[in-house]
């Protein structure tokens, strides 16, 4: 199914106060194709689109692994690093389920990051819209003359 | 699935490189990291067996700029070609707004292209896409091999454009074809952002 999915901004506050309380370094709430819909802690947005193709790639892989050996999805995961962990967890809401990457360093712990991941996930569940809305047109209909001059500017044509 | 937030102005889209093995998908995506100025791209991450073979996807993200005032972006992303990663095609495939189909033009591989554009119609069909209504564009690639090893452009056409989306010409190793490859997939997918339509 393709919708164009309209943010509304209801995860950027959930997902900043979680990033706060358990003492985060970085952390992204993504869509499973690996759409970024809220992060914090990265500072080149490029690099978060980056992050959010490879995260949604381990969980991708992590839902059919499980699948093929349990016979139901890994969801969660972890990997202790000496310096930094990672904690990647499905999110479930009521239009599906969402992927959160979190990454933190010996400022908090993995008991801290799943305490306060499971209020993250009571908070989402509510906040989170039952269902898409319509999407409105989102660029003008003569878009192609600057898509053109961005294209030729890209490739060093312009 | 585009991501359109109003509040920040930015627009986010998934195009997939898709086409049977070696056809060049991964090829498309170098020559466009190589083309890109460094502040407008991200990092290109491969996923490759030690053969070089794409195992799981390419990536690359592209800024490109500013359209109708929202910030552009697009994630490039290939699917390994090769008929036993059908898994991973799928899951690549999963949330994308626009195709392109990179054919292999070496008459040889003419079996191939069919096989992997009938791939495209299954998986999208199974993940409930009517492929009528995906933005798709089809690039014909290696159009610069000898003539006799090539098929040619309007016989490739017959043979997989039977939905008459717009087709180019490619040589993606040294670049023509590449960019108005892209430039056609662009259109597609934004013109749907300009109408609205769910294209469900």
């Amino acid at each position: 199914m393709i919708r164009h999915s309209v943010m509304v901004g209801w995860a950027d506050a959930p997902v900043k106060r979680y990033v706060d309380d358990a003492r985060l370094q970085l952390s992204v709430l993504m869509h499973p194709s690996g759409q970024v819909l809220a992060q914090h802690g990265f500072q080149r947005k490029l690099d978060v689109q980056t992050a959010c193709a490879l995260s949604a790639a381990i969980n991708a892989t992590a839902v059919q692994l499980g699948l093929l050996i349990d016979g139901a999805p890994f969801t969660d995961l972890h990997y202790a690093g000496t310096l930094r962990q990672l904690y990647l967890a499905q999110i479930p809401i009521a239009t599906g389920t969402l992927v959160l990457l979190s990454v933190f360093d010996e400022e908090s712990s993995l008991g801290i990051v799943q305490l306060y991941l499971d209020e993250l996930r009571s908070t989402l569940a509510t906040t989170a819209p039952a269902e898409q809305p319509d999407s409105p047109p989102a660029l003008a209909e003569d878009f192609e003359r600057e898509l053109n001059t961005n294209l030729a500017a890209l490739f060093g044509r312009g | 699935m585009s991501l359109v937030n109003y509040a920040t102005r930015e627009i986010t889209c998934k195009i997939v490189y898709y086409g049977p093995g070696r056809s060049g998908k991964t090829t498309n995506l170098h020559y466009i990291y190589g083309q890109v100025p460094g502040d407008r791209k991200g990092q290109m991450v491969s996923l490759a067996t030690q053969t070089d073979r794409t195992l799981f996807f390419d990536f690359l993200p592209i800024d490109l700029g500013t359209i109708s005032g929202f910030t552009t972006r697009f994630q490039l992303y290939t699917v390994p070609g090769q008929v036993y990663y059908q898994t991973t095609r799928k899951l690549v495939l999963q949330g994308a707004d626009g195709v392109v189909f990179v054919a292999d033009s070496q008459a040889r591989q003419l079996e191939e292209n069919i096989e992997s554009m009938q791939d495209l119609h299954a998986n999208l069909a199974e993940q409930g896409v009517d492929a009528r209504t995906m933005p798709l564009v089809i690039q014909y690639n290696k159009q610069d091999l000898p003539s006799e090893m090539v098929t040619s452009v309007v016989e490739l056409d017959e043979a997989l454009n039977f939905r008459g989306v717009p087709s180019f010409a490619a040589d993606a190793l040294h670049g023509p074809g590449v960019f108005e490859t892209l430039r056609g997939i662009s259109e597609q997918v934004l013109r749907r952002l300009s109408t609205g339509s769910q294209g469900r």
